[in-house]
């Protein structure tokens, strides 16, 4: 153990190796959950987003940014062991969440949530809906609100976390442990490919089969474990950064959900006025055809003030986005460096302990 | 074959009748083939114009010219009787207030006295005083339409004319032609409002002087917070 601990303390630095050494253990059924950066779901022809309200950059900072609801979701119910959000899907992660914007326009939010574990098993598998119940006229009150719209889809995360508890619930302690020792090995499969390709085998249906298990004093394993301990901390700061954008762009995204529900409200306003002026005039009166015209009119400046406000929201949110997805790729280029220098030491430790035989 | 005869017959009937409903209906405002955009815009209406008053029609004229067009059409001889709007005598009151109808609509969309044109590639916005800007885009080299429960709109290049067609409920439709002089400073905008229950449209053009809109000091950018942030410097947020 003493060279590869040297060579880990080389690249991470004591500190970092410290704290990685310093996590609790804990409970069998608190598993570790992984909750990806969502898909923004942007469809690839342009010309539909108008009619699909999709603001591509708009959906890919909510993307970003509304992970992290869903995290402090679970993590607050207390029944998940560490909740972290991820820039990519991690299939080694217990349990991996990710998600897919179907619908966002302020007053709904249309979720698909894929959720597996780590031996393939798939927990939810489905879109959830999100609709903000409270009446404009009472949100648009006061300023105070904000917190109010920011939460407004807390059913949807509620049901999520629900839905993840109720799965959890009826996993037996062994399954639990399973998923847990799934994990392990994908990590170590991704590790070091060379020496944990024969542990497990996957199923036509997207499932893990364990075939064999490593000793459970089996020093390789037990530098995984190390290793990945100590990736946590590099995720962990990854996590932070995602972290900081939300509290950098929290305010400014509450604004855009506040005037995109106000869009709402005026649409809706259009549809109310057009439908207590159809009668307003003879048919082909100047009344009436000035009535046809001016629904129309308020119907597309209403569209077009709800372009000018995504423009000023980029303008506002986009350099803090672009600043700090820079620092996370930072980061991530960082990671990826040290995976294959750990990688490689970890196969030349294999070679070194097994005299070069599996 | 002989039992089968009349519906024979019917069947040629309905061809006939719909090849003949085909060759009657009104060709539309905007072909397929105007939609289509390959290459470079046509013509540059980018710009600020602001309206030529000394040319352009005035409205009482137009009006008098679309009335006597009523009027022809009403006691046009060529028509069966059946067919005359005014059995060959007066114009019926209520055509006539169509027609008066119609004619202060387009007087109202054709008031703004400035047009802020943009224009790149691919898109076209035309921002009015008091009114929704045109907006044309072209993707893929097609124009996008947009359809909504108020109205459809649509558009296209006519040469180097830029047609944009809404079609509102009611049978009510309006038609503005945008086109550029050979020198660029000079815009004529053709404005013709239709409605299903006047027989005849109106029609009202309008013209623009570019002039350049005076250069600001400061950098300004649109914030949601902020609302507009402006900078004599260069703007960080």
């Amino acid at each position: 153990m003493g060279l590869p601990l040297a060579i880990m303390l080389v690249i991470f630095g004591a500190g970092e190796f410290a704290a990685a050494q310093t996590e609790p253990a804990r409970e069998l059924s608190k598993l570790n959950v992984a909750v990806a950066v969502f898909d923004p779901g942007i469809p690839e022809d342009i010309s539909i987003h108008r009619d699909l309200d999709v603001f591509p950059r708009i959906r890919k900072i909510e993307a970003l940014f509304l992970p992290f609801v869903l995290r402090d979701t679970l993590a607050q119910t207390g029944e998940w062991g560490a909740v972290r959000v991820v820039p990519e899907p991690d299939e080694s992660a217990e349990l991996l969440v990710t998600g897919t914007i179907v619908g966002s326009d302020g007053n709904i939010l249309e979720l698909y949530v894929l959720a597996t574990d780590a031996s393939g098993r798939v927990w939810l598998d489905r879109t959830f809906t999100g609709i903000v119940t409270d009446d404009y006229a009472v949100s648009s009150a006061g300023a105070d609100e904000a917190l109010e719209v920011t939460l407004s889809y807390q059913s949807l995360y509620d049901s999520v976390a629900t839905g993840l508890l109720e799965v959890r619930e009826s996993l037996s302690s062994h399954d639990l442990e399973r998923i847990t020792e799934f994990s392990l090995l994908r990590y170590a499969r991704r590790l070091a490919p060379v020496a944990f390709s024969g542990f497990m085998t996957e199923l036509p249906d997207g499932t893990v089969q364990i075939d064999r298990l490593p000793a459970k004093d089996d020093p390789m394993m037990g530098r995984i474990e190390l290793v990945r301990s100590t990736e946590y901390v590099i995720t962990d700061a990854v996590d932070t950064k995602f972290r900081e954008l939300r509290a950098e762009i929290a305010t400014v995204y509450d604004v855009w959900r506040e005037f995109r529900r106000k869009t709402v409200y005026y649409e809706r306003e259009d549809l109310r006025r057009a439908r207590d002026t159809r009668g307003d005039g003879e048919r082909g009166s100047y009344e009436a055809i000035t009535n046809s015209y001016d629904n129309y009119r308020y119907h597309r400046i209403t569209e077009q003030e709800q372009d000018r406000l995504a423009v000023a929201f980029i303008n506002e949110a986009g350099p803090t986005i672009e600043s700090i997805e820079s620092r996370v790729a930072k980061l991530e280029a960082w990671v990826e460096l040290k995976y294959a220098e750990w990688r490689r030491i970890l196969e030349e430790l294999f070679e070194v302990e097994t005299g070069g035989s599996d | 074959m002989v039992e089968a005869r009349p519906e024979m017959l019917r069947t040629l009937f309905i061809l006939a009748a719909s090849q003949l409903i085909v060759a009657c209906a009104p060709k539309p405002v905007i072909s397929d083939e105007m939609m289509r955009l390959e290459g470079p815009m046509p013509a540059d209406f980018s710009g600020s114009w602001e309206r030529d008053y000394t040319r352009g029609d005035d409205f009482n004229t137009a009006l008098g010219q679309a009335l006597y067009r009523l009027s022809r059409k009403t006691n046009d001889s060529r028509l069966p009787v059946e067919q005359r709007m005014g059995n060959g005598t007066a114009v019926p009151q209520r055509h006539r207030a169509s027609v008066y109808a119609i004619g202060r609509l387009a007087e109202l969309i054709t008031r703004p006295q400035v047009l802020t044109i943009s224009q790149s590639e691919r898109e076209i916005s035309v921002a009015r005083e008091d009114d929704y800007a045109i907006f044309c885009a072209f993707y893929d080299g097609v124009a996008k339409n947009t359809a909504s429960n108020f109205g459809a709109e649509v558009c296209g290049w006519d040469g180097q004319q830029l047609v944009s067609h809404v079609t509102l409920p009611d049978g009510l439709q309006i038609t503005h032609r945008f086109t550029v002089a050979q020198n660029g400073k000079n815009l004529r905008v053709v404005t013709t409002v239709r409605s299903s229950t006047s027989p005849v449209p109106f029609t009202l053009s309008r013209f623009y002087k570019k002039f350049e809109a005076p250069s600001s000091d400061f950098n300004c950018v649109e914030t949601l917070s902020m609302r507009r942030v402006c900078s004599t410097g260069n703007l960080e947020l």
